[in-house]
């Protein structure tokens, strides 16, 4: 059935890096991709020459917010709050997706259960999620936590039960005719089939997850980037927006290139589960 | 069933096996309890009692029963329409010009080479940023007005779908396109049946994370800074500190996006997928 299709962060996530994996790394790449960011400022300088400054603010003023916002130490204060809260909501998306992952990929009545379920929590706006942290825990850092929960605990279930589908199944007979403990067959088959799928889960939802705990800072936090965006709102603070917005943007590809890139090498190194899932199909 | 009886009977040895071997397996009494649609309304079910148990048991959850009745009545103030139709309005507008931009932008990406190395950074740079900063950027510039959430929706989903397009357009069928050479079929024809189908499937996915996204994006300007729409009416009864109101038009939101996704988006997807699993395209 459907686990083993690929959902649509998946699709998306794919075609995100045959882009940038796309043309090899020359100097004429980085020639026209530097173009093209100097053309961006290029636009965005003249524009700002040409309106109010308290709309829209020339490059240099925001790069001085951003400065301003270094040295007070405001920028990593916020964003360890957000990674915090990110991070709990995954902890808690694992222990609820990894079970019934496991449920989904072993039992035909399990996965035909909760297939509604994922579809559901997949796909819903992520505005309601945020109105949901609210009314259920008004302001609160457990309310981003607990969105992200149902917001990253299905592709987490999706992929643990592609997983557990994968696993070889002549490799469980032959350790149960070699009289195996069920335990030393879990450690030595199981995680390792299950853990890669997972960990593809973990990447292409992360950016996802982010996004959400932000939004439901900006209802109900006290801190975190999503309640200093929406301080800078408030205060009609178009400077401070851009500046944490570009902080938002640095932060996002610094996490993905020197936290999840080297994972990434060091858990596929021995397993590719794109191949494992075309093998199956 | 038929198929063994055939194959046997081909042999002309059907007396040898008894019947009891050849008929179908019995199934329990209770085989339609574990059958997947009993399994799905099973979780259907399961799914509403658990709300409404929560709903009346923490008072600041609302139950199912409570929104469905706030519903009734702002269905009677005439509010779901007129808001759902201007919603609609916006993202039909907003997605139309996504799907133009960003199948030129993807295409051009795919053509020329210069053209990618120029946007590619810029694209990606659009994918991280969230909608809800867009949002609050849009209010600030343009207050209420109708182009706040057009802009919103199309520089949020653009990069989606070019994304999804410049895949489509660099992973054509190469060895189906090599035969073509090989039988000196026509590049019109080429384009025709090879290159246009394989693209489609990948414009069509990504159109439907575009929707998704757009949709999203609406919702956000509205909710932050509107007069009018569904994103408004949901933060209006956050003012007027009323947990079935937001439950309501979450619900509102939630069943727009989803019942466009299962019953249009989902069948477009499948519609482009057809032909490379079924085949029945090339037997014409």
């Amino acid at each position: 059935m459907a686990t083993t299709e690929k959902t649509l962060e998946e699709l998306e996530q794919d075609a995100i890096d045959s882009l940038a994996s796309s043309g090899r790394r020359t100097r004429s790449k980085f020639l026209y991709s530097s173009l093209g960011a100097l053309s961006f400022l290029a636009v965005w300088t003249y524009f700002s020459t040409v309106l109010e400054p308290y709309v829209l603010p020339s490059p240099l003023a925001v790069g001085t917010r951003m400065w301003e916002l270094i040295v007070s130490g405001d920028v990593f204060i916020n964003f360890g709050s957000s990674f915090l809260k990110t991070m709990a909501g995954w902890a808690l998306a694992l222990a609820l997706g990894i079970p019934i992952g496991l449920l989904m990929g072993r039992y035909r009545y399990a996965r035909a259960f909760f297939h509604d379920f994922v579809y559901l929590f997949a796909n819903v706006p992520l505005l309601v999620y945020a109105v949901i942290a609210i009314i259920v825990f008004g302001i609160s850092p457990w309310g981003p936590a607990f969105v992200v929960m149902l917001e990253a605990f299905t592709g987490i279930a999706i992929n643990v039960a592609a997983g557990v589908e994968s696993i070889d199944r002549g490799l469980l007979a032959m350790s149960r005719s070699f009289r195996r403990s069920s335990g030393r067959t879990a450690r030595s088959i199981v995680i390792p089939s299950v853990v890669p799928f997972l960990f593809a889960s973990g990447r292409v939802s992360f950016a996802n997850s982010w996004k959400l705990a932000a939004l439901a800072e900006t209802f109900g936090g006290y801190l975190g980037i999503g309640f200093q965006l929406e301080k800078a709102f408030q205060t009609f603070s178009v400077v401070t927006l851009l500046a944490w917005m570009f902080f938002f943007v640095i932060f996002v590809i610094m996490v993905e290139r020197l936290l999840i890139a080297p994972a990434e090498r060091k858990v596929f190194a021995w397993r590719d589960p794109a191949g494992a899932r075309e093998q199956m199909a | 069933m038929s198929e063994v009886q055939a194959a046997v009977r081909g042999h002309g040895a059907t007396d040898d096996i008894p019947a009891s071997l050849l008929a179908p397996p019995a199934r329990p009494w209770w085989w339609w309890l574990t059958s997947d649609r009993a399994a799905r309304y099973t979780a259907r079910l399961a799914f509403l009692v658990v709300w409404q148990w929560a709903g009346s048991t923490f008072q600041d959850i609302p139950a199912p029963l409570g929104t469905l009745e706030f519903l009734r009545e702002e269905f009677a103030r005439g509010e779901v329409f007129r808001n759902v139709g201007i919603s609609l309005f916006r993202a039909v507008i907003g997605l139309s010009l996504v799907l133009v931009l960003g199948i030129a932008i993807g295409i051009a990406m795919a053509r020329w080479w210069r053209v990618r190395f120029f946007l590619t950074d810029l694209i990606l740079v659009g994918i991280t940023l969230p909608a809800f900063i867009w949002a609050l950027l849009v209010v600030m510039w343009w207050g209420f007005s109708n182009i706040g959430p057009i802009t919103v929706c199309v520089v949020s989903a653009t990069p989606q779908l070019v994304v999804n397009t410049f895949q489509g357009a660099t992973a054509t069928p190469g060895k189906l396109l090599a035969m073509s050479d090989a039988y000196r079929v026509g590049t019109r024809r080429q384009f025709r049946w090879l290159v246009i189908p394989s693209m489609m499937e990948y414009i069509a996915a990504g159109f439907r994370s575009a929707v998704l996204a757009g949709w999203g994006a609406v919702l956000l300007v509205e909710w932050f800074g509107n007069d009018k729409g569904v994103g408004f009416r949901a933060h209006y009864w956050y003012d007027a500190h009323s947990f079935e109101g937001m439950m309501g038009w979450g619900l509102v939101m939630m069943v727009i996006i989803l019942s466009f996704d299962r019953i249009v988006m989902d069948r477009v997807v499948r519609h482009f997928r057809s032909w490379r699993i079924g085949g029945q395209q090339w037997s014409r």
